[in-house]
């Protein structure tokens, strides 16, 4: 169903909401000079709630075409979308005590977070590349101004230059493809370029021009998702950037930037016979994707293991996840889907976890290096014990949650007969085992070098802790909601 | 009437130029100005295209990559502005702080 | 105010997980009296649900009862393959129930004294409420994986109460020792289910059933599927329930606290065997062979377990063995039929044994923790609460009416003796003649004769406190009464036509079709069985009274007399240390030189070192890459997109 712009707007409340709570947001932070530390979290909080609950309920079990085929509604958006607030909304609780953001006025910082969230929101919806483009450039653009919030901060500086002169050139390449693509098939929207492929072949294109568009594109793509060689930016924006940003960069864009990916992929470059896919003139993307899923999570876990700082090698780690991620992609079936987004809902709470376990580790040691995680085990037990949940949770050992998204992810390239990329999965999960070990056995085994003082744990960032404990803990058991809501997000694809 | 091939050539001539300059500069500044060469190029390939396609829609994706450069530019400049007073360079390659 | 029987059977089971959340989470900085007041609070409000449910249970009509089934969520799904978190209730469960929340709460208010001046108070409760959870799970759950999870999760607790004194290195053994024993059974279990679904392609137990009773119509049952499931479980069924040839682990399950012996390895987890068998009953009636090897198993370990009980000088020991051996009539009872005459006398024993168990534990109590019985005599008079409350446990356990033990032992030994299995009547005749020896063995070295207390410890000896004695008192009424519920038919008719309630009450669950009595049911023949059963414990009675009373030389002439028996007895038949030379030790010498020092260290080792040095040589050279300047970043992504376009032409 193809909704004009009037009929649209009541299905466009989670976005309007958002917009909304930016502006007040803005306000508030000029108007209410007492009041504005207290009202600027809940409100940002009370907006992502009430987002989230038009997404999950007003919107649901409609699938139509919004703004005249601008915007899709449908599960797989609704799935991102949830996701997103919901990460959007740990990120918020988790900034709250950080002692980083707490040196410099917050109140930007919540209506940026908000124009980050909005613009997630819509890459997760937008099935016409003009849409594509102005949502990744709004993500993009506030995420330089995110990581470059620590003004007088050098490192801060540095990341978000790094940050923003990388992202302007990926973006730049990937709207060089954009216009080859709108060249070639004459549409900006995703289904119609699919339907132009598909009709009339590649009159006066050659394979070439259609191989150099998708792979500037792959480009823009790649730099959201931080996948090898488009990764170059994400250690060192990770490692200068403000550590609770350091976190939501790790997991909302990089999911949204998946969504784009397969919603590029899948809706423009692949055509549907029943529940198999086969793609669109011998466009051989997986082929492409195949390649840089193997170098991004090999270079990921190799470079990690010799990382001292915590942040730089949890920025690794998640080059290396962002590789796991891509093999679901790769297979062409609703199982590869599936496994995607169980990895990427296991990844939020594990990778947001430790994150958060830095970030209170930095408030009171202002360190991020691993020698002064050494004996913490002594100082913080409970945060240790969280600490080595979310370690072994990111190795992908059982029974924590990370084994799951493993599990599927490696079971999908199987049924597909890729053995031997499971292979290169596992080794690489094997690897990625001896720098998560190491940071367990620097805070339990390791003798503290003199500090003995227990270290403080906000009740708030104790709360959080157990928040993000618990579906670590019992994801493995209660598996099956999630892999029904996957299941059915992932099914427009399979036209079934 | 000018052929398509010509306005495309120049298209990849402009983005090629704007390419290497972000690998040659050292500017900061001119690096952003090469970034603003490739997405000319960008502009031109689509309005290229549109009129070959007698389609709108390329026409109004030129005003969207405009807005957003210029919006780029913004943000671009305010952090160059607020490293140059913490570092006072403007040499990229001054910028190492974080590294392997 | 009414809630809906599904809200209240959730409530029963969260309950007691909510006490061990809070315990095992805040415990360590509540004062020890908030700890005991959620424990026992928890477990007691449970037991009242309990009472509520069993009522509704009895109020509701008879054919609605197999439709009490509620599903909460739906826990596992693949494919074909659906797991539901769901409870039943008939009457099987109603007893369990009752028996489980009942004697659990009284442990708990018994622990309250007994643990007093423990350290790790908090700990104890956590576990002993988690423990309640589990059990409640095991026995709720309406199909097999769930009763699996109660199932591991009562061993789990076993294990963690065990080895609650954990700096003591036996307690740490036994628990590991009865984790590992366990674990065998458990496969068992494990395959069982697997084979239950293969089989069934359903694991809810009513579904299960229901399809086993259609496939015996088709002459299914004959193939020797449905005799491999029932044998796995009973496997299963032997590790929980410490039957032969896994029983090695209960009598050093001593180890743990007192009244974890009462409840875990006496009362409830140990009878989930028996439980497991008589809910599975529709396979096991399909498969006479398994049902045959559940009954000679069980009367063997009857008098294997009693003939060890015979001469062992450690008061709780005497009773593990006794437990054994008792969990060996529940199976003998079961495997020839009579299954609600095994639940029945896991009933009664659930009563009589939690008694003795918690008695021997105040003796323990009154003299300072010395369990050797050569060290006690003469306690009559010093605690005479104890004295008593053990004496009826005894003599209900020994068999003599009308207290519980005889009406559900003789009605084990009846229902063996009238289906023909007259040699396992025999079996368990003598069995029971040795109960009531070492039983009263124990009692007359206890509390009567000569005192042999430790001079140091004399002095000391003082009867346990009410919240200890309590529980003795309401469990000693329940040990005279519990077998009233079910007098046979036999005596009935003579008391005003009083039928066997519980037998009856059961009926619609454990009915045995197609296993009718062998024999006529010969009035006399019953009376004689009966009498002899009496006989034999009598003669027991006055054995031991001769032995440890009257002429205290005898059973040292004896043992010189029959010294090979004597000491094969005390050594328990060595069992342990067969295992030991058969198992364990084959299984670590291969492990600590073929799989220990070959393949790990230096197979294994050498390649991972290996690797592991390379990779991380590749990881210096890796982030050197990562030079730092954004030009040269840029350079990359070029390189990257030319490297790929270059590979796809190619390729």
């Amino acid at each position: 169903m193809l909704m004009d712009n009037l009929q649209s707007l009541r299905y466009f409340y989670p976005e309007l909401t958002l917009i909304v709570a930016m502006l007040v947001v803005v306000i508030v932070d000029i108007s209410f000079n007492r009041l504005r530390n207290v009202l600027n979290p809940l409100l940002t909080i009370a907006a992502l709630l009430i987002a989230a609950y038009f997404t999950a309920y007003v919107n649901h079990g409609q699938e139509a075409n919004l703004f005249l085929g601008m915007l899709a509604l449908d599960s797989f958006a609704q799935f991102f979308k949830l996701f997103l607030l919901l990460a959007a909304l740990l990120v918020v609780l988790g900034s709250l005590h950080s002692e980083e953001l707490l040196q410099v006025h917050q109140g930007e910082f919540f209506a940026l977070l908000l124009a980050v969230t909005l613009g997630m929101l819509l890459m997760a919806n937008s099935i016409n590349l003009a849409i594509l483009y102005l949502s990744l450039e709004l993500v993009s653009l506030t995420s330089y101004i995110m990581v470059g919030y620590l003004k007088g901060d050098r490192l801060s500086n540095e990341a978000s230059l790094k940050y923003i002169l990388f992202g302007a050139i990926s973006t730049g390449s990937m709207l060089y493809g954009f216009s080859l693509i709108y060249g070639m098939t004459g549409s900006l929207n995703l289904y119609t370029i699919r339907d132009a492929f598909l009709s009339q072949g590649v009159q006066g294109f050659d394979q070439f021009t259609i191989l150099l568009a998708l792979v500037l594109t792959l480009a823009g793509f790649g730099f959201k998702t931080a996948a090898v060689p488009f990764h170059f930016w994400c250690p060192d924006v990770y490692a200068g950037a403000p550590t609770p940003v350091t976190a939501f960069l790790s997991v909302a864009p990089k999911a949204a930037g998946f969504a784009i990916l397969v919603r590029f992929l899948f809706s423009g470059m692949t055509q549907t016979s029943g529940s198999e896919w086969g793609l669109v003139n011998g466009i051989n993307w997986p082929l492409v994707l195949i390649g840089i899923s193997v170098l991004t999570m090999t270079l990921g876990n190799i470079a990690a293991l010799t990382q001292n700082n915590l942040k730089r090698m949890l920025a690794y780690s998640s080059i290396a996840h962002a590789g796991y991620i891509l093999m679901g992609s790769v297979v062409l079936t609703g199982e590869g889907l599936k496994s995607m987004l169980i990895y990427m809902f296991v990844y939020l709470f594990m990778n947001l976890g430790a994150f958060l376990v830095v970030t209170i580790i930095y408030n009171s040691d202002r360190s991020f290096e691993i020698g002064d995680y050494h004996g913490m085990f002594k100082r913080a037990p409970f945060l240790t014990f969280a600490m080595g949940v979310f370690m072994l949770s990111l190795t992908g050992i059982p029974p924590f949650a990370g084994f799951l998204g493993k599990l599927y992810v490696f079971l999908a390239v199987i049924e597909k007969g890729l053995f031997w990329f499971a292979v290169v999965g596992t080794l690489n999960a094997a690897v990625a085992a001896f720098y998560y070990m190491r940071v367990i056995k620097a805070m339990v085994l390791e003798e503290g070098n003199g500090k003995t003082a227990p270290l403080h744990v906000s009740f708030l960032n104790q709360a959080l802790l157990v928040a993000l404990l618990i579906p670590n803990l019992i994801l493995v058991v209660f598996w099956n909601p999630i892999e029904r809501w996957t299941a059915s997000s992932v099914k427009l694809f399979s036209g079934l | 009437m000018i052929p398509i091939s010509y306005y495309l050539l120049l298209s990849a001539i402009l983005f090629s130029i704007g390419v290497f300059g972000t690998m040659i500069k050292r500017n900061m500044v001119t690096i952003f100005m090469c970034i603003e060469l490739m997405l000319n190029a960008v502009n031109l390939s689509f309005v290229a295209f549109a009129r070959y396609h007698s389609l709108i829609d390329g026409q109004v994706f030129v005003f969207f990559v405009m807005a957003v450069a210029a919006a780029e530019a913004a943000v671009g400049l305010g952090i160059i502005v607020a490293l140059f007073r913490n570092r006072q360079t403007l040499n990229v390659d001054e910028a190492d702080l974080m590294k392997w | 105010m009414t809630f809906s029987l599904s809200t209240l059977l959730l409530a029963i089971v969260v309950l007691p997980l909510a006490g061990a959340i809070i315990n095992g989470l805040f415990g360590k900085r509540l004062p020890n009296s908030l700890v005991g007041l959620t424990a026992c609070g928890t477990t007691g409000l449970s037991f009242l649900l309990a009472l509520v449910v069993f009522s509704k249970l009895l109020r509701t009509p008879l054919e609605e009862i197999p439709n009490l089934s509620f599903n909460y969520f739906r826990w596992i799904q693949v494919d074909n393959f659906v797991a539901s978190f769901g409870f039943m209730l008939d009457q099987l469960t109603g007893v369990m129930l009752l028996v489980v929340s009942g004697v659990g709460f009284l442990i708990h208010i018994y622990s309250l004294g007994y643990m007093a001046h423990e350290s790790g108070y908090y700990r104890f409760f956590a576990y002993l409420n988690l423990f309640m959870f589990s059990m409640l799970i095991l026995i709720l759950a309406n199909n097999f994986l769930l009763m699996f999870v109660g199932w591991e999760g009562v061993g789990l607790c076993s294990y963690l109460l065990i080895g609650f004194y954990f700096w003591k290195k036996s307690a740490c053994d036994a628990g590991k020792k009865a984790f590992i024993v366990n674990r065998v059974g458990d496969f068992g279990f494990t395959l069982a289910v697997i084979l239950i679904f293969w089989t069934f392609h359903s694991i809810d137990f009513r579904i299960v059933f229901a399809r086993a009773a259609s496939f015996s119509v088709e002459g299914f049952a004959s193939g020797g599927v449905l005799t491999t499931i029932c044998i796995l479980l009973f496997i299963g069924a032997t590790g929980k329930s410490a039957q032969l040839p896994l029983y090695v682990w209960l009598p050093d399950a001593m180890e743990g606290p007192t009244p974890v012996s009462a409840l875990i390895h006496a009362a409830t987890m140990v009878t989930a065997g028996v439980y497991m068998v008589a809910r599975c009953k529709a396979l096991f009636l399909l498969a006479p062979k398994a049902m045959l090897l559940v009954a000679v198993v069980g009367a063997l370990t009857a008098i294997f377990a009693a003939s060890i009980g015979l001469v062992q000088n450690d008061i709780k020991r005497v009773l593990a063995y006794s437990t054994v051996s008792q969990l060996g009539y529940m199976f003998l009872g079961c495997g020839v039929g009579a299954f609600a005459a095994g639940i029945f006398h896991l009933m009664t024993h659930a009563f009589f044994k939690a008694l003795l168990f918690l008695a021997s534990g105040s003796v323990i109590h009154a003299l300072s923790g010395e369990q050797d019985m050569r060290k006690m005599g003469g306690l009559k008079d010093r605690i005479r609460r104890t004295w008593w409350t053990m004496l009826i446990g005894t003599i209900a356990i020994a068999g003599f009416p009308p207290l519980a033990g005889f009406f559900s032992k003789d009605e084990i030994l009846w229902q063996t003796y009238s289906r023909g299995h007259v040699l396992l009547w025999l079996v368990g005749a003598v069995a029971a003649g040795m109960t009531s020896f070492y039983m009263f063995r124990m009692m007359f070295l206890t509390f009567y004769g000569e005192s042999r207390v430790a001079p140091e410890v004399a002095p000391q000896v003082h009867e346990s406190p009410p919240s200890m004695t309590v529980p003795l008192m309401v469990l000693a009424i329940g040990s005279v009464l519990a077998g009233w519920v079910g007098i046979p038919h036999l005596m009935g008719q003579y008391l005003g036509n009083l039928p066997n309630t519980f037998e009856q009450f059961l009926e619609p669950v454990l009915e045995t079709a197609g296993q009718e009595a062998a024999l006529p049911p010969a009035e006399g023949t019953e009376w004689a069985v009966m009498l002899v059963s009496v006989g034999i414990a009598l003669v027991g009675l006055l054995l031991a009274r001769t032995f440890y009373l009257q002429k205290p030389a005898l059973p040292e002439r004896l043992k010189t007399r029959f010294r090979g028996l004597y000491i094969t007895l005390l050594n328990k038949y060595w069992v342990d240390e067969i295992y030991d030379g058969l198992i364990v030790k084959p299984v670590k010498t291969i492990s600590t030189y073929l799989l220990w020092k070959f393949f790990d260290v230096m197979l294994i080792d050498g390649i991972v070192n290996g690797t592991g040095h390379l990779i991380r040589g590749g990881g210096g050279v890796f982030r050197r890459v990562q030079s730092g300047y954004t030009r040269s970043y840029a350079g990359w992504i070029l390189l990257g997109a030319v490297v790929i376009v270059v590979y796809i032409s190619f390729s």
